[in-house]
């Protein structure tokens, strides 16, 4: 188990550099470059140079990589080449807000994803199955954007329950949770319902009944956990999802978090601060990732024997 | 020199005057908090490291310079108090006395030399550096008296220093804080720094000890609303007092709506379609004239800007020194006979597939614009290229985004006819458009003469104009320039733009300025 974890992190390694590689390529392959966009157009060929040269934008591009990645495993994310601020500080403001905002939007997806496959599963085919059916149609296929301008006009305008945006209390975190959490729920309710669905129909499941198991105990101990697995994996795969829909969320709802960090830092071709948002995005995915491939041995110790 | 130096210093006393009789103000009152939304964070919020409007809204209410420009775009005495021309390139300006920074060090003519030399000898230098012109630095006479210097004769001095990212710094505080000042700044404002949460929101509080008017509110939040549906909603909750960037579609229901007041003023950018007279058949200015007669600009006003743009009526807007008006609209109307007329005496015929043509060759002009780098700059090319079709001249436009855009109109040769493009006039000093735009050594990439225009008598005008510290000669000049421009067109002006504030009618007291960072709020009080 320990050895298992120690290789996926450092399998984390090579797998970063190729993200700090490619994300530099993309900045550099982007029309338009940091320094004008900086120096506006009225900037003298002279002042554009010196800037250039300040930021070391006048050197080849691998010669920036192997500088930007010799500061990296020092554990130095460079300064921000608009706002000449800390990568790190400007990554600290914003990962909080982030994380607070997936977590939320996931916890919603599992409990509310998971109860209604649950229930959906239990009575296919009912009333309350063909709402849950059409209501996540409905939840995966309309816009972030849309569902919280919605929900903005509904709870902060016409009942003015929520604030509009912004961050810091509970009622702020509300409707962008919701709003991100909206197609993963979804989602999960889909596959929770199919999950549920095969494993009902199981052998184990009918002896659990036949000798007199509670329908609760066999729901939940017999059903969910093996559906279980399909499901964690979606969740896993969600996070992801999550995080990048984030950038959309953060938008409409003022959200001071990761995603609208790294738009600022593409419309600026701002690569040092673009990187430090990547690598954060892409640790966490690898994290996510591992935690997942974790839990599916303790789910299911068949699979943590084969190590 | 002498004669000069006591009109300059008369004129300067006499809008001193003119500011303190200025007209009785309602009953104010004072306190709470303004709250004010708008798109985007600051980068930065001391100038050195942002000339853009995020930044420049929250210091422009921290940070004073020696000048200022007011509402009607005239010059003002801030922290300066006189001034007298000592020499073609040497400006002396006496300091107010008594100002102290927020951090309660003085302010005094080593904090002005302090700020300049930081600004334009640092490295890198300040983001405003270029738009500084021959701005050369600052020498202390003594505790008060300060020696402005420019590498050579420099007419548009006054408005330089009148700039919104011209404020002067605390020493001591940039001292202390090293590069965090950025994220702090300690000035002489009607307003001092109180926070800034990342992407969240920037707190300014009224500065107590402030040397003139105080400051009537107490507070001004400003918050990032990136989505423009949500800064209006917010608005309408009160979770917002005023908006920056409104949404245009919104603005007529807000003007009839008695809740909420639009305060709009015509800025200072001209928004165009450039004409390259260096490329054939565009060299001929009767080709060029007869294109400005084939534009029906009202229309486009009228139909695409909807109110939220005013019309340009020459090369510079109305709030720039040196302005003329062009009488574009009485010299070059909308009228096709006259364009085919125009185009019938530069030697073309219609062809039979209706566009003109001349020695077998097609009246067929390349074009290149941006999409969403100005108001309706992709509309506003699409409809002047349909006008042209109906005159027989057949318009290619190609449409890609700014930054791909930027390097080729910034670049030599042009290889493009027609260009969509829009000009600030920084320092509100003609000689920021006159000479960078149309002065025949600065096509690019020395200046953004991108029209290739070449006339020996603008140049010396133009330079002239630049070395001259008489306003009043200089003011001259640019009309016989803007004179010969009117003849000569190589531009097709479209529309100056129109600065744009929405607050809630509980608001008053605020003053919208033509130059969209001058934010000035020391004057706006709540009325709840």
């Amino acid at each position: 188990m320990l050895t298992f974890t120690l290789r996926r992190l450092l399998l984390a390694v090579p797998v970063l550099l190729g993200v700090v590689f490619v994300v530099m390529l993309t900045v550099d392959l982007l029309p338009g470059d940091a320094v004008t966009l900086m120096l506006g157009e009225h900037a003298t060929k002279d002042a554009v140079a010196a800037l250039r040269e300040h930021l070391g934008l006048d050197k080849p591009f691998v010669v920036r990589y192997l500088d930007y990645v010799g500061h990296l495993l020092r554990g130095d994310l460079g300064r921000s080449m608009q706002q000449n601020r800390p990568v790190a500080a400007e990554l600290a403001d914003a990962w909080p807000a982030t994380l607070q905002l997936t977590v939320a939007a996931l916890v919603i997806a599992a409990a509310v994803g998971i109860a209604a496959g649950v229930v959906s599963a239990v009575w296919p085919n009912s009333l309350f199955d063909a709402v849950a059916r059409l209501a996540s149609l409905f939840g995966l296929s309309m816009p972030i954007f849309w569902t919280g301008l919605v929900l903005i006009v509904v709870f902060s305008l016409w009942l003015n329950w929520l604030p509009v945006g912004g961050a810091g209390s509970f009622a702020h975190l509300v409707l962008p949770a919701v709003t991100l959490a909206l197609p993963s729920v979804a989602m999960v309710a889909r596959m929770t319902r199919a999950a549920m669905l095969d494993v009902l129909r199981e052998d184990y499941v009918r002896t659990a009944r036949a000798k007199g198991v509670g329908e609760v105990w066999v729901l939940g101990k017999h059903a969910l956990r093996n559906a279980f697995i399909p499901i964690l994996t979606l969740l896993g795969l969600q996070s992801g999802q999550l995080m990048g829909g984030a950038v959309l969320t953060e938008t409409v709802f003022s959200w001071p978090g990761l995603g609208r960090l790294m738009v600022k830092a593409i419309f600026a071709r701002d690569y040092v601060l673009l990187q430090g948002a990547v690598l954060v995005f892409a640790l966490a995915f690898v994290v996510v990732n591992l935690l997942v491939d974790l839990s599916y041995g303790a789910l299911d110790p068949r699979i943590a024997r084969q190590g | 020199m002498r004669t000069l130096v006591s009109r300059l210093a008369v004129a300067l006393l006499g809008l001193t005057l003119v500011a303190a009789l200025a007209e009785p103000v309602p009953a104010q009152k004072r306190g709470g908090t303004l709250t004010i939304v708008r798109p985007t964070d600051p980068v930065s919020l001391e100038p050195n490291l942002e000339t853009t409007a995020p930044g420049a809204w929250v210091y422009f209410n921290m940070l004073e310079g020696l000048l200022t420009l007011d509402e009607k775009m005239q010059i003002k005495p801030v922290l300066a108090t006189s001034y007298e021309v000592m020499s073609p390139t040497k400006v002396r300006f006496k300091l107010r006395p008594g100002v102290k920074f927020h951090d309660g060090t003085p302010f005094n003519a080593a904090a002005v030399k302090f700020t300049y030399d930081r600004a334009l000898h640092g490295t890198p230098p300040a983001r405003w550096a270029s738009l500084a012109g021959s701005l050369a630095g600052a020498e202390a006479v003594d505790d008060l008296t300060v020696d402005i210097l420019t590498r050579e004769p420099y007419g548009p001095i006054l408005r330089t220093l009148a700039m919104y990212c011209m404020g002067i710094v605390s020493p001591a505080a940039v001292q202390r804080l090293g590069a965090d000042f950025s994220r702090a700044p300690v000035g002489t404002g009607p307003f001092k720094f109180v926070e800034w949460k990342t992407n969240t929101h920037v707190i300014i509080e009224r500065h107590a000890d402030y040397w003139g008017d105080k400051a009537l509110v107490d507070r001004v939040i400003f918050k990032v609303v990136p989505e423009e549906g949500a800064r209006m909603i917010a608005l309408q909750t009160g979770d917002a007092d005023m908006v920056l960037f409104p949404s245009p579609a919104q603005l007529p229901a807000l003007r009839r709506d008695p809740k909420y007041t639009v305060h709009e003023t015509t800025g200072i950018r001209v928004v165009f379609v450039g004409m390259h007279a260096g490329l054939p058949p565009l060299d001929d200015v009767r080709v060029r004239q007869a294109l400005l007669h084939a534009v029906d600009r009202q229309a486009i006003l009228d139909n695409i800007m909807e109110g939220s743009a005013g019309p340009a009526r020459g090369v510079l807007a109305p709030g720039v020194f040196g302005y003329k008006d062009m009488q574009l609209d009485r010299v070059y109307p909308f009228d096709r006979a006259r364009a085919r007329a125009l185009l019938g005496k530069a030697g073309f015929t219609p062809g039979p597939d209706g566009i003109m043509q001349k020695g077998g060759q097609r009246l067929s002009l390349s074009w290149i614009a941006a999409r969403g780098r100005y108001p309706k700059d992709a509309e506003i090319t699409e409809a002047v290229q349909a006008m042209f079709k109906d005159v027989g001249v057949e318009a290619k436009a190609q449409f890609l985004e700014w930054g791909t855009v930027f390097p080729q109109l910034r670049g030599n040769p042009l290889n493009h006819h027609l260009f969509t493009l829009g000009w600030v006039t920084s320092n509100a000093d003609a000689d920021y458009s006159l000479f960078a735009l149309f002065h025949s050594k600065q096509v690019p990439p020395a200046g953004w003469n991108t029209s290739r225009y070449e006339n020996p008598r603008l140049d010396t005008l133009v330079e002239q104009a630049r070395r001259s510290l008489n306003q009043t000669e200089r003011e001259k000049l640019y009309g016989e320039a803007q004179d010969i421009l009117a003849k000569e067109m190589v531009w097709i002006p479209v529309y100056t733009t129109k600065e744009i504030i929405v607050t809630r009618a509980a608001v008053k007291g605020f003053g919208i300025h033509p130059v969209e960072y001058n934010l000035a709020l020391w004057k706006t009080w709540l009325d709840k």
